[in-house]
């Protein structure tokens, strides 16, 4: 129902640089998640397209539209804020239904259109209360009635999920994602949890100092990321970040040696490598170092190694066991290997 | 680490017995003591003359003696039309002065809460009640009657064609009244009131902004309704003073016309002070202030009982 597209889009308050120059194009019934540290300007960029600020710079367009002189009631755009903003006054029907009343929906449709709202999020039982007297993860869910029972452009949802607990969240995301297929609408989704922008997103855009870093699918940003910055946010433990010296072909760091690289020229660099893509051998690998820590999860092991002044992440299996402080041998996947310049943090190809 | 805190920990058991030399009785009665000049000084000043005042209510008081009289005073002021006068005088004067400088602060709060000046400036407003009550009075007194000065700007804009009788006609004077206390008491409320809506929750506010809620709905579905108890913690305290309302009418209508502006206050004054009438005026004091404490308890309990969410 709704194309997006931020120009150039920046907001500065006085000296100080909360986003930078933003473009971005979002497609129709897409759900995009921004992505990054706090801080780094997601709410801020959110805000500007609902309409809630306005930009120093650039344009907001919707459906071809330029937006900018547009006020945020009418931009006919829905949000769930991450404090919910429920009305503390209104029962949670009262609540739901504001937006109907507000925007003039006949009065005899209201209740159907309340309830219909309410059981998509499965809340039909609370509709009586005040938000008061109900728990974080309904709050949350009277909040994603109150947004979608209007059926908007556009929905935008600031951490929606990061006052809820680890189990409830993770209900909650297969709902959502579930909701959004169902009523296919653009959304625009902020986190600062990797999990969820890569659980939900059709694509994520990845901000940092109120910059992006990197626009993709999941699958892109995981296995293709663009620089150092995105290459150690995303992933559980993050990628492994080794800096060394990169020669004819050649990477060099203490300890480490990668050879036949169809990399040219002789630069300062920073290997990357997951630590899915590291292997534990009792045999001669790239690399030597002692066992610093194991932690077991139950399915793998995370293995910990110190080789000179750097500690590497290594993904083993579950049974992996071996005595602290041993030495060990990893070898890498060298189809998995990344390459970054030491100074700018670009990927090098 | 460890040896420093119980260092730390014997050093607090060595001076523990040297506190403890105070015997517990002094312990217990010293707070009071430290307290007892403020309390004894607030009490004198209030309660004493309280008590004194309903103790004389039950005497006919002469320059002679006390006469006692049981609710003699008490059963000659019900049956007093002056006194019943002046009941619904202040009623009527004070119930719209009220409800206009209620109306006219929650109006001017709502435009002007998302200023940046006013919330930098907002002490300024204070300004009216700065001014000495008795200076104002004096100075209302000369703008409506003596000077003439607001009959004489009307005659000039061409509004009227001759001085206006604002102590003759009954609702003049009482206008005058509740033209003075409005200007003098709007601004507290505007304080109070842009106070009130600045500490709402901005987020609710915008929420409500991208449901569709114009500026006027936001603030009738959502900010009244929070408003509410700051909105009955104000109309309490300006209700208190203005139910007492006694400078202006002292200095400006003395009650006239016919003693159509006569309040309480002033009834009161008039009975002890001028017809020397000390046990009356004791008995309706004490009738205002259970009428007082009755009403303030009133709306105390019924917006603070449904304002909980
Ligand atoms: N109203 C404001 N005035 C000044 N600085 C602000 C304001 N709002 C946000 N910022 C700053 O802009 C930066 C980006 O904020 P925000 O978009 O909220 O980050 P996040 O990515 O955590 O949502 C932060 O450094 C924040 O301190
Ligand atoms: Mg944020």
């Amino acid at each position: 129902m709704a194309e997006i597209e931020l120009r150039n889009i920046s907001k500065k308050w006085g000296h100080f640089v909360g986003v930078k120059d933003v473009n971005l194009t979002i497609s129709d019934e897409e759900f995009v998640v921004f992505l990054g540290p706090s801080g780094c300007g997601k709410t801020t960029t959110m805000r500007m397209i609902a309409g809630l600020e306005d930009p120093s710079g650039g344009e907001v367009v919707i459906d071809g539209e330029v937006v900018n002189e547009v006020d945020a009631r009418d931009r006919d755009v829905a949000m769930v804020f991450q404090s919910y903003a429920l009305y503390p006054n209104m029962t949670i029907y009262e609540n739901i239904r504001f937006p109907l009343r507000m925007r003039r929906v006949p009065k005899e449709q209201h209740a159907a259109l309340v309830q219909r709202a309410a059981e998509m999020v499965e809340l039909g039982d609370y509709l009586e209360r005040k938000p008061g007297a109900l728990s974080g993860g309904q709050r949350q869910r009277a909040a994603l009635a109150r947004a979608v029972v209007r059926q908007p452009h556009v929905f935008l949802m600031d951490e929606p999920l990061s006052n809820l607990d680890a189990k409830l969240r993770t209900a909650m995301r297969v709902q959502l994602k579930h909701l959004q297929r169902q009523l296919k609408i653009t959304t625009v989704y902020v986190t600062h949890d990797q999990v969820e922008a890569m659980t939900l997103a059709d694509r994520i855009v990845i901000m940092d100092g109120g910059e992006i870093q990197q626009i993709g699918t999941p699958h892109e940003i995981y296995g293709d990321p663009a620089n150092t910055f995105v290459a150690g946010f995303i992933g559980s433990p993050p990628m492994n970040l080794i800096a060394g010296h990169l020669e004819g072909g050649v990477f060099s760091a203490a300890g480490l040696r990668v050879e036949g690289l169809a990399l040219e020229g002789s630069r300062e660099a920073v290997l990357g490598v997951r630590p899915e893509d590291c292997h534990v051998n009792g045999a001669a690998g790239h690399l030597t170092g002692r066992i610093f820590g194991i932690e077991p999860t139950g399915d793998q092991t995370f293995v910990s190694l110190r080789s000179d002044d750097t500690l590497i992440e290594i993904r083993a299996d579950r049974d992996f066991r071996a005595p602290l402080d041993s030495t060990a041998q990893i070898s890498f996947d060298l189809d998995r290997l990344y390459f970054f310049d030491a100074t700018s943090g670009e990927r090098l190809r | 680490m460890t040896q420093t805190t119980l260092k730390a920990e014997g050093a607090a058991l060595a001076a523990a017995p040297r506190r403890a030399r105070r015997s517990p009785f002094q312990r217990k009665i010293f707070p009071y003591l430290l307290v007892a000049p403020a309390v004894i000084y607030l009490l004198g000043i209030t309660l004493y003359p309280g008590v004194f005042a309903i103790y004389q209510s039950f005497f006919v008081v002469t320059f002679t003696g006390w006469v006692p009289n049981g609710v003699g005073n008490y059963v000659d002021l019900f049956q007093d039309d002056e006194f019943w006068a002046a009941l619904w005088n202040t009623l009527v004067i004070g119930g719209i002065s009220l409800t206009l400088q209620c109306a006219i602060a929650l109006m001017l709060a709502f435009f002007a809460y998302r200023d940046p000046l006013i919330r930098g400036w907002r002490i300024i407003f204070l300004m009216p009640m700065l001014f000495m009550p008795s200076a104002v009075a004096f100075i209302w007194k000369l703008a409506f009657m003596d000077g003439r000065v607001i009959s004489d700007l009307l005659m000039r804009v061409g509004l009227i064609s001759e001085n206006i009788d604002f102590l003759g006609v009954v609702w003049n004077a009482r206008l005058t009244l509740i033209v003075a206390d409005v200007w003098q008491w709007t601004p507290f409320l505007f304080i109070i009131f842009v106070a009130g809506l600045q500490a709402q929750d901005k987020e609710i506010e915008e929420a409500a902004r991208l449901d569709g809620a114009s500026w006027p709905a936001i603030f009738w579905n959502i900010s009244l309704p929070l408003m509410r108890p700051v909105i009955a913690v104000a109309v309490i305290l300006r209700g208190i003073d203005i139910t007492t309302m006694f400078t202006n009418v002292f200095i400006m209508t003395q009650g006239t016309p016919g003693g159509t502006t006569e309040t309480i206050s002033y009834f009161i004054y008039r009975t002890g002070f001028r017809l020397f009438n000390f046990g009356y005026a004791s008995a309706a004091s004490a009738i205002m202030l259970i009428l007082t404490i009755i009403i303030a308890q009133v709306l105390l309990k019924r917006f603070f009982r449904s304002g909980r969410a």
